[in-house]
């Protein structure tokens, strides 16, 4: 029976498209697919066509246009937009429009308000302190006096001598910057002064706002995410677990998840890493109970060597690697878990239906994000025809992807370059690696491009870096 | 007795009568020019003389007549009077009035600007035996009798400031300066320096010419006019025409009509009517202290008995002008006064116009006042006597607070304490010594002044933040109405830049009406302003009971007035009030553009001088907030006009007492206002998107034949001319303007 009540929107492209409509397909929900000109060919079209016939497609300007998304889902009587994750899926005043439009419609993912404060890391850190959650040392404010920011550096270099820090290393940062734009590092006190103009007066320049933060600059650090699912109400949440995603390109893209986060049962640390996992777990649900957070989500912590855990932000949003710690879980015992269903379930107002306690994790995951790109050469993304893409099949495996099955398919060059989604499965992580390997020799990926250049992949990226997975 | 010449002169009177009545035929008038025309073939058969007797008959009786129209012109009649190519001009009377000339400052049409001719010239003077040359600058449109390289009067920026430089040499020359206006309007072109902004240039450094101005109008067309009519008197010829626009401009903006449609003769004589343009108005009204009578259906250059009567009534006007400001003046005050008609050409008494510098600074004194006074009649003030008592006390009491506060305490305060901060320092010396030792030694058996967990606590605990004063939970934000609506907005510059459609309670509210995409500002309400900028529940509007009115009864106006208030809420286009700018106190006045589009009448000058007034009192900066203002109301005539001048006057005052004036301009600022008492600030910023200038792309095309950029009067245009100092984001203003007060600015503010 299909649900007459609700509909879904799905504005986003490619592999989520692929997951949020497989989700609504089987929980009986009826989608809206959008795709731009550049996308026609995406796999998401062609299943969207097959889910939900040609009447739950349509063709807008950008997927970044809210206008005209918010205009097919007045035309499809839409109850409910999913963002997916990039795009809107972060942007609070996305999230207020289409709660608080004329013809409102439910927003799946957290309430805006929730997004906004989240969405400032000033914000998020200055709630996290409130909560004593452990944040990374420095200010936890834009700071406009120069004589304070002076004390806060000074205050760093000693603390990090004391810490035991050989080189140690102070950040400043602009307040108002991002996305590496105003950054940069100060090795002694006696250089912070110049840093410190430099870049205030550079986000003076660029931003009309003196404000700079000052951290410590942590080196070698693992990166940890815990999974946070609550309920709509914003009273009951739970954690399906941490995941380690400490293998990025260099431009900080991931490129592998494990879930786990560590694995003290076949590694050896350096610390407790049983207890920095509780602990992480324990800061993120008290943090997700102190806002009322009513959606899916990711706390970000960062990991020294030396075993200290750092807040560094919190998604708001489903994110590219939830499979992974949804194939080690199991909720009541049934191991099919897909929170991408649990999230649409409960933003359409669904109870949890269960607690913590029946949530059982169990072996090791590994999602590998196959993306055509060169490894050797900074990782420069490679735009082309792909001729072959398969692999075989295992019970162990799951693959996401949105290339269509009929080849070749044109990558397009506007869109972030992920090809697949494999995740693998092991009873423990000697197994997963094994299963890894296995699974990175038998896939095929051919294509050439214009030039006749053949494709390159990162496939041989991935299987380096599977040999020392969770290592610390 | 050349019979054809004398013929040949009545045709053209007679023919100039006609030109003058425009449309209107008068019978008499045909009838004559017929008689004249057949005048020889009919009388054929007399002899010469009769022939001249006959003629000088008929020339008595065009007199006659010409008495008769006269008595019965138009003031659109004037109009075409001081239009025609035949009424005298600067030349005329340069050669005419005064006793020797010579021009400076260009000759002909090698000149920087052929309309705007400038003379150093002397009016010679018997007393006794002795024979006194008494020099003056004149200063005038020159629009000559038809050639084409005068441009009609019309001046270009460049002109008026040649104009403004000459006043200033006759200022330090120290002799007086005779300004004749015969321009129907400033020649509107944007280029360097910009006609709004010499002409608010020539008018505030007129406000401080230390020399006698007296100024004799003929055409005096809105802005142009005011370019040099700023004077201690301003004298009018009975035919001549003193307006804030042309009746034709006038019907045209009154007709609604575009794109060089012509209005009704009918629409355009009610408009030159209602406006009330005439010499005699304006000396009813009290804008002009003196007319001097033309000889019937207006002067020409023929009328020699009319250049002796110009002559008499400027030495009248300088002497009285001179004498008022002597200490020495009782004998010839009262002959010059008493002077009767009869014997006007009397040059017995005699002044020397040479002024000391006490007697410059009563000038000045003399010439705010004059202005100050006008216009108290064209506005309604619906204050009850208590408020009026009331605000008359808070006047007198800020004046005596600032006196005690700033003038006599703060210097002591200042010393007191700068001794205690002296004595401070001086210990300091030796504290420091000793925290040095206690530290060296400290350090040396191995204590650190700070613990670990400070430092630790200090780096990895929640900082205590300043919290801003927030405004109690019942205090309610302005959020502009069009927040409250959802529909989408389309950026004027999707096409170029890719703007996305942006919803309007983002772009409304959160956005303050800034495209996200290109930083495009959409207008926004003047309210939000009033709560953004300033500090929350501080701003308290005084003088609002200060209405416009309809001074000069123009019809259909008093019920679109009437909308207009109900409509906003408003009594007048100026909102007047003190508020907190991060807690600097400011007097701010803001010409509000859904107001009759921000025109400004006599209740908004009033509204704006009174708050200059107060600000200098209290010494508190200045804000000129121009929400947009389309310029001088029309409707009101030359009470609306009179604005510029007098609130010019207000401003250079309140500059020269040490305040800060600051003017911001928002949307669309064109004419009057920009040309004087806002474009004369050197503080003068635009908010992103807004356009300032003189006159609109339709007026340019029409009196230029130009055709202009559509960004001509960009704000980022305005900034490259040098008109305004730059360009704000909107978010900024508050900011920028809390440094502006920290910066730039006189030396009398309350806070420094």
């Amino acid at each position: 029976m299909k649900s007459q009540k609700d509909k879904i929107l799905i504005a986003n492209r490619g592999e989520i498209a692929v997951r949020i409509m497989q989700a609504c397909t089987d929980l009986d929900i009826g989608f809206v697919s959008v795709y731009t000109t550049e996308d026609m060919d995406s796999g998401h079209v062609t299943l969207a066509r097959e889910l939900g016939g040609e009447e739950s497609i349509y063709k807008i300007r950008s997927y970044n246009d809210a206008g005209d998304i918010l205009s097919v889902a007045d035309q499809t009587n839409c109850t409910a937009v999913h963002p997916g994750y990039g795009f809107f899926s972060e942007n609070y005043r996305f999230a207020r429009r289409v709660t608080e439009r004329e013809r409102a419609m439910i927003f799946i993912g957290p309430s805006w308000r929730v997004i906004r404060d989240l969405g400032d890391k000033i914000n998020t850190k200055r709630l996290a302190r409130k909560l004593e959650v452990p944040t990374i040392p420095g200010s936890d404010r834009a700071i406009y006096d120069e004589l304070e920011a002076e004390e806060i550096a000074s205050n760093l270099f000693k603390f990090q001598e004391e810490q035991g820090v050989k080189n140690p290393v102070v950040l400043v940062k602009a307040s108002a910057g991002g996305g590496g734009m105003g950054i940069d590092e100060v090795y002694s006190i006696e250089e912070f002064r110049q840093v410190y103009r430099q870049i205030r007066n550079f986000s003076l320049r660029t931003f009309n706002d003196e404000g700079v933060l000052i951290e410590q600059r942590i080196f070698n650090f693992n990166h940890l995410e815990v999974q946070i699912v609550s309920e709509k109400s914003g009273k009951h949440h739970i954690h399906f677990g941490t995941r380690n995603c400490s293998v990025q390109s260099p431009g900080r893209q991931k490129r592998i998840e494990v879930a786990p986060g560590f694995y003290p049962e076949g590694m050896a640390y350096s610390f407790d890493a049983q207890k920095v996992i509780d602990d992480i777990v324990a800061h993120s649900l008290k943090m997700a109970h102190s806002i009322d957070y009513d959606s899916v989500g990711t706390w970000e912590w960062i990991v020294t060597p030396k075993g200290d855990p750092f807040l560094m932000e919190v998604n708001t949003r489903i994110q590219v690697e939830n499979g992974v710690s949804a194939q080690i879980s199991s909720i009541q015992g049934d191991s099919d878990v897909n929170l991408i269903k649990e999230q649409i379930r409960l933003a359409l107002g669904d109870e949890l239906g269960y607690t913590q306690e029946d949530i059982t994790l169990n072996g090791v995951g590994i999602e590998y994000r196959i993306i055509a790109e060169d490894t050797d050469d900074k990782f420069a993304p490679w735009a082309g025809e792909i001729e072959e893409l398969h692999w075989k099949e295992h019970s162990w495996l799951k693959m996401h992807t949105h290339i269509p099955k009929k080849l070749p398919y044109q990558i397009p060059t506007e869109f972030d370059p992920n090809l697949a989604l494999a995740i693998i499965w092991g009873k423990d992580l000697k197994e997963a690696k094994e299963r890894g390997h296995e699974f990175l020799n038998e896939f095929v990926l051919k294509g050439k491009d214009r030039k006749n250049v053949s494709l390159k992949s990162n496939l041989k990226f991935l299987a380096k870096k599977t040999n020392n997975l969770l290592e610390f | 007795m050349d019979i054809e010449k004398k013929l040949d002169g009545l045709s053209k009177r007679v023919q100039y009568a006609r030109d003058i009545l425009g449309d209107t035929e008068d019978r008499r008038l045909t009838a004559f020019a017929q008689k004249l025309y057949s005048f020889l073939d009919r009388n054929i058969n007399l002899t010469q003389e009769e022939l001249w007797d006959k003629l000088n008959t008929v020339g008595e009786s065009l007199a006659v007549l010409e008495k008769d129209i006269d008595n019965t012109l138009t003031p659109m009649d004037k109009v075409r009077i001081v239009r025609h190519s035949e009424r005298i001009c600067l030349k005329d009377i340069l050669e005419n009035v005064y006793d020797n000339y010579t021009v400076v400052g260009g000759k002909d049409d090698m000149s920087i600007d052929p309309g705007m001719v400038i003379a150093r010239a002397y009016i010679s003077r018997r007393v006794g035996k002795k024979v006194h040359n008494q020099p003056v600058m004149v200063v005038g449109q020159e629009k000559g009798h038809g050639q084409e390289f005068r441009n009609g009067g019309c001046i270009k920026p460049w002109g008026n400031a040649n104009a403004l430089r000459y006043m200033k040499v006759a200022a330090r020359e120290n002799i007086p300066i005779h300004t004749y206006v015969f321009t129907p309007g400033s020649y509107p072109i944007e280029d360097y320096p910009g006609a709004a902004q010499q002409i608010a240039e020539n008018i505030y450094e007129m406000c401080g010419l230390e020399v006698p101005v007296i100024s004799v109008i003929s055409e005096g067309g809105s802005g142009g006019a005011e370019a040099i009519a700023m004077a201690d008197k301003r004298l009018m010829l009975s035919h001549g025409y003193y307006s804030v626009i042309s009746p034709e401009g006038a019907a045209a903006i009154e007709g609604r009509l575009r794109g060089g449609m012509r209005a009704s003769a009918e629409l355009i004589d009610s408009c030159a009517k209602n406006q009330c343009i005439t010499a005699k108005d304006n000396l009813g009204f009290g804008y002009i202290d003196g007319i001097i009578q033309e000889p019937s259906l207006g002067s020409r250059p023929e009328h020699f008995d009319f250049y002796k009567v110009v002559r008499s009534e400027v030495i009248r006007a300088t002497d009285e002008v001179v004498l008022s400001v002597k200490g020495l003046r009782l004998f010839r005050g009262t002959a010059i006064k008493s002077r009767t008609k009869k014997a006007l050409t009397d040059e017995s008494v005699f002044v020397r116009w040479s002024i000391n510098s006490t007697e410059k600074q009563r000038l000045l004194w003399k010439r705010y006042k004059k202005y100050r006074k006008m216009a108290q009649h064209a506005y309604e003030d619906k204050r009850t006597f208590v408020e009026k008592i009331n605000s008359a006390k808070v006047d007198a009491m800020a004046a005596a607070y600032s006196t005690i506060r700033y003038d006599l305490i703060k210097k002591y305060q200042t010393k007191l304490q700068r001794l205690a901060e002296e004595a401070k320092d001086e210990i300091h010396v030796v504290t420091n010594k000793i925290d040095q030792l206690k530290c060296r030694v400290a350090t040396k058996i191995g204590f650190t002044t700070k613990t670990n967990s400070e430092v630790e606590f200090a780096l990895t605990k929640l900082s205590v933040q300043e919290e801003e004063q927030l405004p109690p939970a019942d205090y309610r934000h302005f959020v502009s109405p069009r927040a409250n609506e959802d529909r989408e907005i389309t950026c004027p510059n999707a096409e170029k830049d890719g703007c996305l459609e942006i919803w309007s309670r983002d772009l409304f509210d959160e956005f303050a009406g800034v495209c996200p995409t290109c930083g495009h500002h959409f207008p926004m309400e003047y309210n939000w302003y009033l709560a953004n900028l300033f500090d929350w529940g501080t701003v308290r509007e005084f003088n609002k009971s200060i209405c416009a009115a309809n001074p000069t009864n123009f019809p259909n106006y008093q019920n679109r007035l009437d909308a207009a208030k109900e409509k906003t809420g408003l009594q007048s286009g100026c909102v007047t009030f003190e508020g907190h700018i991060k807690h600097t106190k400011v007097i701010c006045a803001t010409l509000v553009a859904p107001f009759r589009g921000g025109s400004v009448g006599a209740a908004e000058g009033e509204k704006f001088v009174r708050a200059l007034e107060l600000a200098g009192k209290k010494r508190y900066p200045f804000l000129a907030y121009v929400h947009g203002t389309a310029g001088i109301r029309i409707q009101e005539g030359t009470n609306g006009l009179i604005q510029m001048p007098r609130c010019t006057l207000a401003v250079r005052r309140y500059i020269e007492s040490g305040g800060l004036y600051i003017v911001l301009y928002d949307t669309n600022s064109y004419a009057g206002p920009v040309a004087s008492f806002l474009g004369c600030s050197p503080y003068q910023y635009a908010v992103r998107s807004s356009r300032v200038g003189f006159a609109g792309p339709g007026v340019i095309k029409e009196t230029t034949g130009m055709d202009i950029a559509p960004d001509y009067h960009s704000a980022y245009n305005a900034l490259s001319r040098g008109h305004i100092q730059d360009i704000w984001d909107r978010r900024d203003i508050r900011r920028n303007l809390h440094q502006a007060f920290l910066t730039v600015g006189g030396r009398n503010l309350y806070y420094r």
